[in-house]
Order: structure tokens, then sequence, then C-alpha cells
């Protein structure tokens, strides 16, 4: 396979060019550790963003940080952590449970939107991107948006391109909004708490005013024997300890209850947000299945009726992590009928490559959201160059 | 022209939609809708008033919907004749987003009011359009919820996802973009579609939700949306404090979001507007700059945190700071920004201000603001301005006489001015108030021509027809 490299804007624009000439379609890699998200694209040529590399602004009186799109993640991390300051949305690394090997990029992080555990009160990766310059696959540039909070310009392009995987445009410069990195954490662990008992546990927690950054519940079975829920606060050290006491007073009712070692706390949120706890066996299928959380639990009942499943939740109930052994459709159709009921999406995030172009990766679509999906993937990449099929066939 | 014969149909709409297909449309309308079509010449103009200097363009028949169903039969039979669809939630925008510059007919959305779900275990809740957010707030009074966001009108759920407005909680709560989960839209063929379910994550495909936010009704029309919500806070404090120099506020200002205090509102007065509030309530201020601020949080926090702020704003020549957390208090101490319209009228009365607004980084903020205030005074314009300094997005309301050419001629100059600046500075011609057709003229200069072009692209792809409030946004 060919591969391009551009190491600027204004080759990657004439790499594209080229490729839109000769209708060669193009798979965009970053650090591809997440090569594996989305459907098994159809292509002769990769274009890799890793050439593209650098912070190209940062503004920590603004909390603003830009980069191109090749740019290590980490380098982004510590270049923030030296200022006291983070990506608030607390992208999660795919690597364990993909085992995939490399660096992550900013342009991964953002076209596939991927946030973590903080999401739920910090908002996902999307929420925090407020610029992009990106080329279409007509090999034009693109820019959108800038790097101030608010913006109502005309159609937002930014947020359009943030999980599109790739398929509108090839990402060249990221601009986010950061937030200062809160100065400690706390984690209330309530023990032995059923699915349905947890998320009620976990719903009152996040409609409290204790403004509770991550909830998580992590059945028996998943990194224990016993189930563990687990609620994290977080800032000013003083304000923890109080909020942690009030919540353990309005949770009382759920039983006993520790409060973790800060420590052991943070490596139990680093495995929630990587979904370290379904990585082996390597072989079964994984599933990100998003639903309203009053609904969760009766979901992932009816799924154990019929599946041999091991699961785990985060954002309080509204996200469940699913391993499934990988047999017919490893679930596709179980899945979907379950939340056709009662709303929400499911996509496949590990499976095999047959598996992949077999089934629907993402959640599919209405028709008339398909259209609207396929208009707007014409209208950025009308020759179907960038990423063809990543997310749906033909899109 | 021969009646028998109907007009020819061009593919688009392209100028002025033809008499004989308004007159059609309006035909086959009131059948549908009978005394909920109108036509009056005073309810026209009402739904095409602009609270500017841009003239009133108004629609040919006005609609009041009472349903998605309703909503999508209109747009299907407009669809048909081409003609223009202009939705109206309370007519509070300000750029003429609601004029109707080629025709047609407006869908007043006011009577679609019903909160058809809130689910507290879930943070969300489901409104009509037409649903202000006073109302929403109102509904969930008892709830312990609300829903944040509070442009200084009390706009309509639906104008507010399509202008993607904000307000003056945006610092803590985002705006528009960031608070609503998913929509009902009816698009230009008059088909209904819903872009995301109520999980939490809406990111099946692309992000058609935040395509629609912001869109002016120039992609369709929303009748529906999922709106996030958040437990009111167990305390709240308010806070004033008043400045050397807007400079000396907008450091304090930087520097108290740096630190990472959990602050909700930060809203700045620039002296002109101290003048006002004290011609307004005879505050007998000094005539400095003046800082309002709001802290959400738990008892312990907020005082401790407010407290800290104090520091902060001593150390850059802040003072007198006053604070509360007491309820009646806290709300004398904001008087004076809530009434900030009618006090900048006191600084020239029968007069109205006008108003703009542009968005800046805020490491230059200061600079802006005393630019424009410069500049005004240099120009003999009187400028008030009002600023969610937490954003760097400011307000400049100039008092203009409109029946005097000269002066008029002057603060289109001005505000020509402000904007370049603002784009200059790094910043965007709008971060509030939108496009409408008054910055339609801004886009190219804030946007590549590619960026442009795009826009104009999917504006066609999913309404090929130009019918969805034509002439604003883009030019197609
Ligand atoms: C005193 C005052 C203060 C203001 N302060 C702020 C502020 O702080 N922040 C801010 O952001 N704005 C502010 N605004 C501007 C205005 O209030 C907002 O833009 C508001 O969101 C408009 O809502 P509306 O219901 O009045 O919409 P309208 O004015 O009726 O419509 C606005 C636009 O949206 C379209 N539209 C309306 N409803 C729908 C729908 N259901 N579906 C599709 N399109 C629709 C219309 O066609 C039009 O293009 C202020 C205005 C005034 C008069």
């Amino acid at each position: 396979m060919v591969s391009f490299s551009p190491s600027s804007e204004a080759e990657a624009c004439a790499t594209i060019k080229d490729a839109c000439a000769l209708r060669r379609p193009l798979a965009i890699e970053g650090g591809g550790t997440r090569a594996g998200l989305g459907r098994a694209a159809q292509v002769e040529a990769t274009l890799s963003t890793k050439a593209l590399s650098g912070i190209t602004l940062y503004e920590p009186a603004e909390l603003v940080i830009a980069a191109t799109a090749g740019t290590p993640l980490a380098e982004i991390e510590q270049t923030l952590a030296a200022r006291n300051q983070c990506l608030p949305f607390e992208p999660m690394d795919h690597r364990a449970l993909l085992g995939t090997h490399g660096e992550p990029t900013i342009g991964g992080v953002t076209a596939c939107n991927i946030s973590g555990p903080r999401r739920i009160q910090a908002g996902a990766c999307r929420d925090h991107l407020i610029g992009v310059r990106l080329v279409n696959g007509r090999g034009e540039i693109v820019k959108s948006g800038g790097r101030v909070m608010k913006n109502v310009t005309g159609l937002d392009l930014v947020k359009l391109n943030c999980g599109a995987y790739g398929t509108l445009g090839l990402l060249t410069e990221i601009t986010y909004k950061v937030l200062p990195k809160p100065e400690t954490s706390g984690t209330l662990a309530f023990f032995g708490l059923n699915d349905a008992r947890a998320i009620e546990a976990m719903s009152r927690a996040l409609g409290s005013p204790y403004e509770v950054s991550a909830a998580a519940h992590l059945p028996a079975g998943i990194g224990s024997g016993k189930a563990r829920t687990l609620l994290r606060i977080e800032n000013f050290a003083h304000s923890v300890d109080y909020r942690l006491r009030e919540l353990q007073k309005l949770l009382a009712p759920f039983g006993e209850n520790l409060r973790l070692i800060e420590d052991e706390a943070n490596r139990l949120w680093r495995d929630i947000r990587d979904c370290f706890f379904l990585a082996q066996p390597r072989e079964r299928p994984i599933w990100r299945i998003s639903t309203a959380p009053t609904r969760a639990a009766s979901l992932v009942g009816r799924l154990a009726g019929e599946l041999d499943i091991k699961h785990f939740y985060d954002w309080g109930g509204g996200l469940i992590w699913l391993s499934v052994p990988e047999e017919d459709d490893s679930g596709a159709r179980v899945i979907r009928t379950a939340l056709a009921a009662g709303g929400g999406h499911a996509a496949l995030v590990r499976g095999p490559h047959n598996l992949r172009s077999r089934i629907d990766v993402f959640q599919p679509l209405a028709a008339p959201l398909m259209k609207l999906t396929a208009g707007i993937k014409s209208s950025f990449d009308p020759d179907a160059i960038l990423n063809p099929g990543r997310m749906y066939a033909g899109v | 022209m021969n009646e028998m014969t109907a007009p020819p149909r061009a593919a688009r709409l392209t100028s002025h939609a033809d008499p004989a297909s308004i007159e059609a449309v309006t035909r086959a309308l009131a059948a549908r809708f009978g005394n909920r079509l109108v036509t009056s010449q005073a309810v026209r103009e009402q739904h095409g008033h602009t609270l500017t200097w841009t003239p009133n363009e108004p629609p040919d028949a006005v609609v009041y919907a009472q349903s998605t169903q309703d909503v999508a039969d209109i747009v299907k039979i407009c669809a048909e004749h081409l003609v223009p669809v202009i939705a109206f939630g309370t007519g509070t925008s300000l750029e003429g987003h609601v004029n109707a510059p080629l025709g047609g007919v407006c869908i007043d959305l006011s009577m679609m009011k019903s909160v058809l779900a809130v689910h507290p275990e879930d943070l969300d809740c489901i409104v009509e359009a037409g649903v202000t957010r006073k109302e929403v707030n109102e509904y969930l009074r008892d709830t312990g919820l609300f829903f944040p966001i509070d442009p200084g009108a009390d706009a309509s759920i639906g104008g507010m996802a399509a202008t993607r407005a904000s307000g003056t909680n945006a610092v803590r709560y985002g705006t528009m973009k960031d608070n609503v989960l998913g929509l009902t839209v009816v698009t230009p063929d008059g088909e209904i579609l819903k872009t995301a379910t109520r999980a939490k994550k809406s990111s099946a495909g692309y992000d058609l939700t935040r395509l629609f936010i912001g869109s002016e009704g120039t992609l369709g029309i929303i009748t529906e949306i999922t709106l996030k919500l958040y437990g009111i806070p167990e305390a709240i404090s308010a806070a004033t404090c008043q400045f050397p120099s807007v400079k000396a506020a907008c450091d304090t200002v930087i520097e108290t979001i740096q630190t990472g205090l959990p602050i909700a509102r930060i809203e700045l007065a620039d002296a002109l507007t101290v003048r006002a509030f004290n011609n307004h309530a005879k505050l007998g201020l000094v005539e400095a700059p003046m800082l309002f601020l709001e802290f959400h949080g738990t008892e312990a926090s907020v005082a401790e945190q407010t407290q800290r702020f104090g520091e902060i704003a001593e150390a850059h020549g802040g003072g007198p700071f006053q604070w509360t957390t007491k309820p009646e208090e806290r709300t004398r101490l904001w008087q004076a920004r809530h009434d900030v319209y009618w006090a900048h009228q006191t600084l020239r009365p029968g007069v109205r201000p006008l108003a703009t607004d542009v968005c800046v980084p805020i490491s230059r903020l200061a600079d802006c603001v005393t630019e424009t205030a410069r500049d005004a005074e240099e120009n003999r314009i009187l400028a008030p301005i009002v600023g969610h300094v937490g954003d760097g997005n400011f307000h400049c309301g100039p008092l203009v006489d409109v029946d005097d050419p000269d002066e008029v001629e002057r603060v289109k100059n001005f505000l020509e001015r402000l904007v370049r600046r603002g784009l200059e500075m790094g910043g965007t011609c709008t971060g509030e108030h939108g496009i409408g057709q008054a910055k339609m003229k801004y886009m190219l200069e804030e946007h590549s021509p590619a960026a442009l072009e795009l826009m104009r692209t999917i504006k066609r792809s999913l309404d090929p027809k130009n019918i969805m409030n034509p002439g604003k946004v883009v030019a197609v």
C-alpha cells in the first residue's frame, strides 16, 4: 500500500488533490492506536499525519491550546500539566483494549471524539473543540472556528468534524479550550449494589449540588469479587472533603461506603477510562452502548438473558461497556433490537476485520438522517476520497 | 399573467417569491389552518421587526403552528410552491434574522408551548420550540433542577437553539450548543426527523444536532428540543467590585478563571455604563469600570471562593468589594446589571440603544474594549459597553438618533471598525447574536473562502429549493 506523510498543510493539499484526480481513496492515519475503530475502509493508500506535529499556540491565560494533527496527545498533556492545566474531557487510551501500539495523536482524538469518565461533568471532546483547520476532499483548506470561546458565525463546521472519523476532511490543526487541572480529587466507593440500585445511587449523586465529576459501576467480577459503585469529586481539597461528606449523608440509604486512597482511585478511573477490565480475553468483541441511565440496567438484564456478556457502566449508567462472545453477528441484532425499544445506540469498538465489514459498526441511521449524512459527506468530499466507508457504507 | 397557466417552477428560489405562488400558498394554508393564518399588515410587520435599523421586510402571511405535524404541513405546501418559510420564536434576534426579503410564510411557534417530558434522574427534559426559557424554569421550579442559558430576552427555546444563544452563565454552563441533547426538526421537504436519542452521548454518526444549532432556521425548523438540566446549586454568592481601569478588571478575571475558581457569571460594565446606573437608580458609584460576579457551589466553597476572588481583585487595585450569599441582597447587588437596558437609555433619553456584539480572546479583551471606547468618544458616539468577560464577549450599544443621517453614518462606520478590530485580534464578528442579514458581509472576512463555500454547499444539499429562511447567514 502507498503511504503519504505530508510535512505541511500545503503538501497535504497537494496529496489530496492528486488522490482526487486519480480517484484514489485515502485512509487517514494518526498514531494508528485507534486504527480498529469503525468499518474497514476500502483504500489503496494511507495518508499519515505523523509529520504534521507540534503545538502551534498555547495561551495559558486564555485557556487555549492549538496543535497540528499529528502532535502526540502525551506532548499536549505534558505541556498543559506544566501550567497546571488539562484537557478536561479525559480522553480514553485505546491501546490496551485494541492491542495497538504507537502514540495517540490529537488528530485521532478529535476525529473519533474521544472522551473519558469526566465527560459526564465537563462535556465531551467535541464540547471543548473550538477551532479546526482541515483539508477537504478536494484538497482545499477550510478554516472554521478559532480561539474564542463563543462563536455564532454560520454553520458549525467545527463540531461536525469531531467524531466524523476523518470522513469529511483531513484535520491539520486543532484548537481546544482547556481548564485548570483539579487541585485534588476524592473517590467514594459503595459496595455490593446491584446494577439498578447502583444507577439509582449515581443518578442521585449526579443530580445533587456536589458536582460529581465521574460515576461508574463495576459489577461483581469486574476487577474484584464485589460490586463497586464509584463517585469522584474534584477541585480544591477543602471543598472536596466537604462535598464527599455531604454525598455520604445523601447516599446513606445505599449502605456501606469508603473513601478510596487517591492512588488507587486514580488507577481505577484510568482503567475505567480505557475499558481495561474487558481487554482480556482479546478475542471477545466489545460494544459500547449509550442509553438513558434509567434504562441501562433493564437493557443489560435483557441482553444477559440472550448473550454471554460481561459489562460495566460509566457516565452514571449512560455508557455501557459490553464484552460478548465472538459468534454469528456478535450480538449486533440482539443489542440493536433491545435498544430500539428503549432508545440509545451501540457501536462495535473491537471486533475482527471480517465482523467489522459484515455488520453495522455504528448505529444504523434512520433514512432521513442517512440522507442528510450523505449530503454532508458529499459537500465536504464529493469524490469520496477520505476514509470512504469508515462510518457507513457509501459515506 | 394568464390565470390558467401555472408560473414556471424554478428548481431553486433565487429571487422574490412569485406573487401567484404566494397567493396559492396562502389559499391552501387558509383552508388548512383557518384563522390561525393571519395576513393583516400589523401582524406581518410585527413578525418582520428587527429591533434595529435593519429595515422591516414583513412576510406575506403568518401561520400559528400548534404541532410538529402542522409545521411539516406548512413546509410541504410552501416547498411545493417554492415559497420561503421563516421560523419565528419570540422575534428578539437582533440582526434581521426574521425578515422576509424574498417574501414568504412566517411560522410563528409561540403556540407550541408544551413541556413534553421531564426526566429528573437523567437530568433532561423535552420541550416544544415555543416554550420560553423562563417558562422552562418556571415549570421545573419544584424539581430542584434548572436550565441555565439566559439571553437577555425571554426568548423561545427553539429560537435560542436556532441562534446558538448564550447568556451570562456561559463561563460555567456553556451555550446552547453545550446544552441541547437532541432535536426534532422539520426538513425543507416537510419530513420530520430526530437528530439523536435521549442517550447522553449523541454520537451516532455526524453531529447533526450541532449542525442545526445556530443555523438560524436556514436548514430546517426545530419543533422539539431535548435540554440538559442541572441541579440548583446548594449555594450562590453574588459580588460586585469596581476597578481603576478595564484592564485591571480583565486581568482580575483572567487570574480568577486560571485559578479554577468555580465562577458562574462575570459581567463587566464600562465607566459609561456605570454613569448610566447612577442616572437610573441613583447609586452614587464612582464612574469607573465594574464587575458583577456570581459563584455557584456549596455553602462552604462559595464563601471561601468569593473571598479568594476578593483578594485577587484587591491585588489588581479593585474595590470596594461587596459580596453576599443572601438571596435578597444578591438581587440588590445585581439589580443594576439586570436593568442595564433601561439604564443605558438614561444616557440619551428618547433614543433607543442598538445592540451589537463581538468576541475576542480574553487576553485581548481589555485592549478591544478600551480602543472601542476611545473610538466612540473620538467620533462623538455614546456607546456604552457591557461584557460577558469570562468568554471575551462584549456588547456595545450605541445610542443613535436614527433621524440624523450624519450620525447614522458615523455609527455605521464605528460598528464596522468594531468588527474589524475584533477580527484583527483573533476574535469573531459575533459571539452571541448571530449573522442574520446584517452580519453576512463579514462572513468572508472571518472564514476562508473554502469554508464559506462549504457552508453554501451544505445549505444547497439540505435545502435544494432554498426556501428555508433565504437571504440569511450565507447567500447561495
Ligand atoms: C434585550 C435583548 C438581550 C439579548 N441578549 C442576548 C444574550 O445575552 N445572548 C444571546 O445569545 N442573545 C441575546 N439576544 C438575542 C436574542 O434574544 C437571541 O438570539 C434569541 O436566541 C432569539 O430567540 P427568539 O425566540 O426570539 O428567536 P427569533 O428572533 O424569533 O428567531 C431567531 C432566528 O432563529 C430562527 N428560528 C426561531 N425559531 C426557530 C425554530 N424553532 N426552528 C428553526 N429556526 C428558528 C428564526 O428564523 C431566526 O432566524 C438579546 C436580545 C434582546 C432583545
